[in-house]
């Protein structure tokens, strides 16, 4: 009976499973229109089996776990379809049937491990279901598969049993083929592999880019960072994602390829602090409005603080605030750890942050203070709406050489950033001109031509003011000649050197902790070991680490002023953030905790005395913890203090700077 | 006598920029930037001569000019020359603002400014009052005193008051009016009267006497028959003197060395015709409701005046808001406090929250961050209530207690009778505010 | 931000049209033009009292570089409201030199607005304030300045507060039509947002006056613009007819030489010391027990 039944129910679940995938498809289909390239599909193979393998693979056990249920699954399925859906009954395949329902089965059981006692950052409901599911559709296989190597008693080809034996085969074949049309947890295969081919992001995955890291372990990136934010057409009809059917298809079908493993979830800074905002949950909410509904059937982990089950979407429904409350679009810092992460490679950041470009550009409703330094950027050129006249008052006493003074150029011109306007990164600066002195660099500034970047526009989604900062900036910078940009900020360092491309601006931009450790290299600059070692840790700026990839060159800052580097548990391409990024210090969402703080934790736990740091911003958040905590002090104060001075006339550059910061304004 | 004397020479070739000792005379700016590129600042194009004749540059932002409320009084005043005008030629008109029924420093400028329009043309200088009983005008410098307060009721009613003004406009045809620039006072009512003024004014010819209809406001200065007003975009209009001018605060220097009589004339006997505009007045297009009673928490912490300020040396937090109540305060807070969750975001104090400018500032377990103190550098008074003797908020206030902030603060609520555990949260700062209000 | 509107909320008459008078600002620090601080205020006003129904209306000269980018500032507040309409915005084109009094109390009667809005002064130009009192004065409409709030507007009156110094209120009814002067401590303007400042429409209205009359502004031709001078600092003359106390004010410290330290204080003496100084200073009143 059996011998009959199968055939029908692989290829009844297969017809219905192919229905429920067009349907599926028409749902990522309602976003906007991009070309489609199918011969795409030829590189999501590769894409898997690399790429996506190896962020699931900083994770052994998962990796393979996952190799097996899936690798099992692949095979069983493609031999089911020619032993049992067509009937070529041959024993070897039926062997190879037996042997991958096999593997399967031993993947499942360590999945069904794993779910007798999850944890807190996995999805239960339909997850949890699946792995029973799993069980049922390798046993099931397993067991019908048997008769082909004849070892099988006939009693399975009818009675009770056999009829059991469908019954749980039908339960397989409904998950696993299917539920991957119609939308339950194994869509993630069906989707995956697509969102893997047509990717927003194609270099992401190309080995061979320029910016590829050339070591290949499961911890750096395969392709290149590809993290500027994609330009925003001003002249589009609406501007940024309002609804589900505004963002681009690709990310829609992003979206659905989520597992809801969590690991974004883990990794996110506002959610440790109690802030209203999950990415997983972030991103199912996005398929909930896509799909349309409520999303009362999510079965994880909700955003900190408000109710799972009262928020509902459709394709074409504002997404804030019925299904999304816009405080937990502003809670995100931008810091990419959740992309890093995530094993699906789905951008959570792009997402939050076309959402949030048109909730600024078209609703007008950025929070109060990121309000406040938009208008003080169009108006005055930085975010603190200070006279940008006085962005070298700092420095009258440094006699920095001014670009407009070098017509024929200058080997490096050094970006300022609004850290020159204040007074702690001021002290920073002047460290870095000591050490570009010392090393007897050629630079020069741009002085009060200078602008902001417009990162911090541009991450709370006024595109139209980062664009106009941005078209200024280059022709500005068009004007002199330079043969490259050096900035103690990543943020600027980021926005010039990744985003500015996309508006005319091509240039090498280094930043300080990068272009120290090269005047190291080149025996320019030469320091005396501290008198009493002291302990280190360093906190990586998401906008210089997993923006830009730059891990090393600090910390060979460190180790040649002879430090060693108490490395915190999440440090590296695991950093967290500072809580300052992507304008987060600006909307100040409240939570339990404060992002910095958390942080400051870490630090402690390594036993530093002194963290080094490379960002203005990450000094301003971490030194704004309460007293006592470790030191804080950015790679140049570190150097700038240990270099051996080339000439004793130099002594008198950074004396002032201590007395300069009791001063009030 | 410490007249400050202007050497017309000096003034004139300063002015001539073709004159040939104008260098010298030129005021520098104090920054520039130089022909290679930095800023460069000359110290001596910067600051103000000190009492002692010393140059002194304050950057502290620490200094707060009012002098310390009763200290430091001129002792030996000098006796006034009594100046008496009887037969004066015209009138230059001052309405004061009078708040709480008292002459202010702006209002002797103004009188400054009339008595350096009036002096040496034969003029009088006539105080316009609404209300009756005020003192002071003798040694601020009027001449002749006119009594309105009979047409008007007290509040806001600008409609009789500009009445009140039409009619002291026909019965004297002052040479000039001169007003405080302050909205919704003065300023409001000198641009009513310029309103009603210019038409008759305009219709008499587009003569000459156009351009000294239109009022001159934010007035600031007056040198050589012409006043500089300040304009929008940071600029200055130099003109001839306006009828009716606006003045800022210190456009003149007040009276010191004479007295006046300010003797009290009746519009009635000045002959003039009363054209009675008040009688007939249509009915009044704006109606003075009443004070509002306002939420001391209510009011932008930038504007309140009085604030009760809280930092990390507060741990009794229902005991903070207790007696912010009980004192009538407006509650600020120091960025940890509100980084802590105590205090909402809006009610930060500092350079990275709002600046505040209440005229008392009390910050109870405060150190004072640098950001801190430029927040509060214009609060006029600043206590200090903390256990660290050395912090810098003590080095700022002008009274310091060193004591533990929560026990300080739950003394002042006993000893204003109303300790914490009697009085619930009740609306007491209603009445509280009306102490302000009279204070 | 979005402004919750309570006092709009009871019953407020769309019938009573209303209008902005808006002007073009000069931020503070960069002298860039943009949305001038006050007017946006009004604007913002306007807005929650009835909506998109709000007018708004500029004359200026059309030439000028900046102005389209300004009042497009003005434009870009348009969102939130009930209906999603465009913001619209009437220019009255006016060459450098001409009087903009008659164009505006011409397009204020032709429109029917019975209740006008706008700022204190203008920030650039001569920035008397006079605007609004002239207008008032010719239209025979009632004026109130300093207004940071309207509470109640009817068909035929409107309820606002106005602002004293100090965080002061007092309450007015205005009778209409009338003008209002928005105070800068009324409630915060909304965000100009991108979007809708593109969307919004900007009408030149150049038939409201006969050509022929002349409306150059005479008033103003010999007057000097120059700069603004910082404005000196008062210095403390000390008038006395003797050297010594001349000598000894002169020699004394600046007042702003630290405070009074007070050590060693029980709770109670620290509360003590407080209220008296309170009271010396006329904080608290003398009488409170």
């Amino acid at each position: 009976m059996l011998q009959t039944l199968l055939p029908i129910l692989i290829f009844a679940a297969l017809a219905v499973g192919a229905a429920g995938a067009v349907r599926r498809t028409r749902l990522w289909r309602q976003g906007r229109r991009t070309p489609m390239r199918w011969h795409r599909l030829a590189l999501m193979p590769k894409r898997y089996l690399n790429d996506l393998h190896h962020v699931v693979a900083r994770d052994k056990a998962i990796a393979h776990t996952h190799v097996a249920t899936a690798g099992g699954y692949v095979a069983a399925m493609a031999l089911a379809l020619v032993v049992h859906g067509f009937g070529w009954r041959n024993p070897i395949l039926g062997g190879l049937l037996l042997a991958a329902s096999l593997v399967m089965f031993m993947g499942t059981i360590a999945v069904n491990l794993r779910r007798v006692n999850p944890p807190a950052k996995l999805s239960k409901g339909p997850w949890q279901r699946l792995s029973k599911s799993l069980i049922a559709y390798s046993v099931g296989m397993f067991l019908v598969s048997l008769p082909l190597v004849g070892v099988a008693p006939t009693v399975l080809g009818g009675g009770v049993l056999a009829i059991v034996l469908a019954a749980v085969l039908v339960w397989g074949l409904l998950e696993m083929v299917v539920g991957m049309g119609w939308g339950g947890p194994m869509k993630h295969a069906f989707a995956g592999s697509f969102h893997l081919a047509f990717h927003r992001r194609p270099e992401r995955f190309d080995d061979n880019h320029p910016d590829a890291s050339p070591k290949k372990t499961h911890d750096v990136h395969r392709g290149s960072r590809s993290t500027a934010l994609f330009p925003l057409d001003l002249t589009a009809k609406t501007l940024g994602v309002e609804k589900p059917a505004d963002f681009q298809w690709e990310q829609l079908l992003g979206f659905d390829a989520c597992v809801q493993c969590g690991r974004c979830q883990s990794v996110c800074p506002a959610y440790a602090a109690g802030q209203p905002l999950n990415p997983k949950k972030l991103i199912q909410d996005m398929v909930v409005g896509m799909a349309g509904g409520s999303d009362s059937r999510y079965a994880g982990s909700g955003y900190p603080g408000i109710e799972v089950g009262k928020h509902h979407g459709g394709p074409s429904d504002a997404i804030v605030p019925q299904l999304v409350e816009a405080q937990t679009l502003w809670a995100c810092t931008t810091c990419r750890a959740c992309v890093e992460e995530c094993p699906m490679m789905i951008e959570h950041v792009d997402a939050i942050v076309d959402m949030r470009r048109f909730i600024t550009l078209e609703r007008g409703e950025t929070p109060e203070k990121g309000a406040v330094a938009i208008d003080n950027l169009i108006a005055t050129d930085n975010p603190g709406g200070l006279d940008n006249a006085s962005r070298l008052d700092w420095a009258a006493d440094l006699e920095l050489p001014r670009i407009q003074d070098r017509p024929e150029g200058v080997d490096v011109l050094l970006w300022l950033g609004d850290g020159a306007f204040d007074m702690r990164n001021q002290r920073t600066l002047r460290s870095l001109v000591k050490i570009l002195r010392a090393g007897d660099v050629d630079f020069a500034v741009l002085g009060e031509e200078e602008r902001d970047s417009g990162d911090v526009a541009r991450r709370l989604g006024d595109e139209a003011t980062f664009q106009r900062l941005a078209e200024r900036n280059i022709a500005t910078l068009s004007h002199y000649r330079f043969a490259r940009i050096v900035t103690a900020d990543p943020h600027s360092f980021h926005v010039l050197g990744r985003e500015y491309g996309a508006f005319g601006g091509d240039y090498v931009v280094k930043h300080h902790s990068t272009f120290i450790a090269e005047l190291f290299d080149g025996g320019r600059i030469s320091v005396t070991a501290p008198a009493q070692a002291e302990s280190v840790t360093y906190h990586d700026p998401c906008y210089l680490g997993r923006y830009n990839g730059e891990f090393a060159a600090p910390r060979q800052v460190l180790a040649a002023l002879g430090l060693e580097v108490a490395e915190m548990e999440r440090s590296g391409y695991r950093s967290r953030c500072c809580g300052g990024g992507g304008g987060a210090a600006l909307s100040d969402v409240p939570g339990r905790a404060r992002i910095p703080d958390m942080r400051m934790e870490d630090v402690r736990e390594t036993g530093a005395t002194t963290v080094a740091v490379a960002c203005p911003q990450c000094t301003a958040m971490l030194e704004g913890v309460v007293e006592p905590r470790p030191r804080i002090r950015d790679l140049a104060e570190m150097v700038a203090d240990a270099l051996v001075e080339p000439t004793a006339a130099m002594n008198a550059t950074s004396a002032p700077s201590q007395s300069r910061e009791e001063e009030p304004a | 006598m410490s007249v400050r004397r202007l050497d017309p020479h000096a003034e004139r070739a300063r002015r001539n920029r073709l004159h040939p000792r104008h260098h010298e005379f030129a005021r520098p700016a104090w920054r520039w930037t130089s022909a290679d590129g930095v800023t460069r600042i000359n110290p001596h194009a910067l600051g103000a001569i000190g009492p002692n004749g010393i140059k002194r540059i304050d950057r502290s932002g620490a200094a707060v000019e009012a002098s310390p409320a009763g200290g430091a009084s001129t002792s030996a005043e000098p006796a006034r020359r009594q100046i008496v005008i009887d037969q004066p030629v015209g009138h230059v008109v001052v309405v004061p603002e009078l708040p709480e029924g008292r002459l202010n420093d702006h209002d002797r400028d103004l009188f400054g400014l009339a008595r350096q329009l009036a002096d040496g043309h034969d003029l009088a200088v006539t105080a316009v009052t609404f209300l009756s009983g005020v003192s002071g005008f003798e040694d601020a410098g009027a001449d002749r005193v006119v009594d309105l307060s009979a047409m008007v009721t007290e509040g806001y009613d600008p409609e009789p008051r500009l009445a009140a003004l039409v009619d002291v406009e026909a019965a004297l045809s002052p040479r000039h009016w001169i007003f405080a620039d302050s909205l919704p006072d003065g300023g409001d009512l000198g641009r009513r009267l310029a309103a009603r003024l210019l038409p008759q004014s305009a219709s008499q010819g587009a003569n000459a006497s156009v351009g000294d209809a239109r009022p001159a406001t934010r007035v600031w200065q007056l040198s050589e028959g012409k006043t500089l007003s300040r304009a929008g975009d940071r600029q200055d209009i130099l003109r001839d003197v306006a009828r009716v001018l606006l003045a800022l605060p210190e456009c003149a220097e007040p009276v010191s060395e004479t007295r006046h009589e300010a003797r009290v004339i009746e519009l009635a006997t000045m002959g003039g015709e009363l054209s009675s505009a008040a009688n007939e007045a249509p009915a009044s297009g704006v109606i003075d409701r009443g004070r509002v009673a306002v939420d001391p928490q209510e009011i932008p912490l930038a504007q309140a005046p009085f604030i009760l300020s809280a930092g990390r040396g507060i741990s009794d937090w229902e005991g903070y808001h207790h007696a912010a109540r009980v004192l009538g305060a407006s509650e600020g807070a120091s960025r940890v406090a509100v980084d802590d969750g105590y205090m909402p975001r809006s009610r930060q104090v500092g350079a990275t929250g709002t600046f505040v400018t209440a005229s008392c500032y009390v910050a109870v377990g405060i150190s004072g961050a640098v950001q801190h103190l430029q927040g509060i550098a214009k609060c006029q008074r600043v206590i200090a209530i903390n256990n660290d003797p050395s912090c810098d908020m003590v080095k700022r206030a002008d009274l310091a207690l060193i004591a533990d902030g929560d026990a300080v603060l739950a003394a002042v609520c006993e000893r204003l009778g109303q300790p914490r555990d009697q009085t619930g949260s009740d609306g007491s700062w209603t009445d509280e505010e009306s102490r302000h209000a009279a204070a | 931000m979005p402004q919750p509107e309570p006092q709009a909320a009871a019953g407020t008459p769309h019938d009573v049209k209303t209008a902005v008078l808006v002007s073009s600002g000069r931020h503070p620090v960069s002298g860039r033009a943009g949305r001038a601080r006050e007017d946006a205020r009004a604007v913002e006003m306007g807005l929650s009292l009835v909506g998109a129904d709000l007018s708004l209306v500029h004359a200026g000269d059309p030439e000028q570089a900046s102005l389209r980018e300004c009042l497009e500032g003005y434009l870009g507040m348009y969102h939130g409201l009930d209906d999603d309409r465009d913001g619209q915005l009437s220019l009255l084109p006016l060459r450098a030199g001409e009087d903009a009094l008659p164009l505006l109390a011409a397009w204020l009667e032709r429109s029917g607005v019975r209740l006008a809005l706008t700022g204190q002064r203008a920030e650039c130009g001569e920035g008397s304030g006079m605007v609004g009192y002239l207008l008032a004065e010719r239209l025979g409409w009632a004026i109130a300045t300093g207004v940071a709030a309207i509470e109640r507007c009817d068909a035929e009156s409107v309820t606002v507060l106005q602002a004293l110094p100090q965080g002061q209120r007092r309450r007015l009814e205005i009778r209409l039509p009338c003008l209002i002067a928005v105070d800068a401590v009324a409630e915060a303007p909304r965000q100009s947002a991108f979007g809708p400042a593109r969307r919004g429409r900007i009408e030149t209205v150049d038939d409201l006056l006969p050509a022929d009359e002349s409306r150059l502004d005479t008033g103003s031709a010999d007057w000097q613009w120059q700069p603004a001078r910082a404005r000196p600092k008062r210095l403390k003359v000390v008038k006395s007819t003797n050297a010594r106390d001349r000598f000894k004010a002169a020699a004394a410290k600046s007042s702003a030489s630290g405070g009074q330290v007070l050590t060693d204080l029980s709770p109670e003496e620290a509360a003590e010391k407080l209220i008296d100084y309170l009271r010396a200073e006329k904080i608290l009143a003398q009488d409170d027990q």
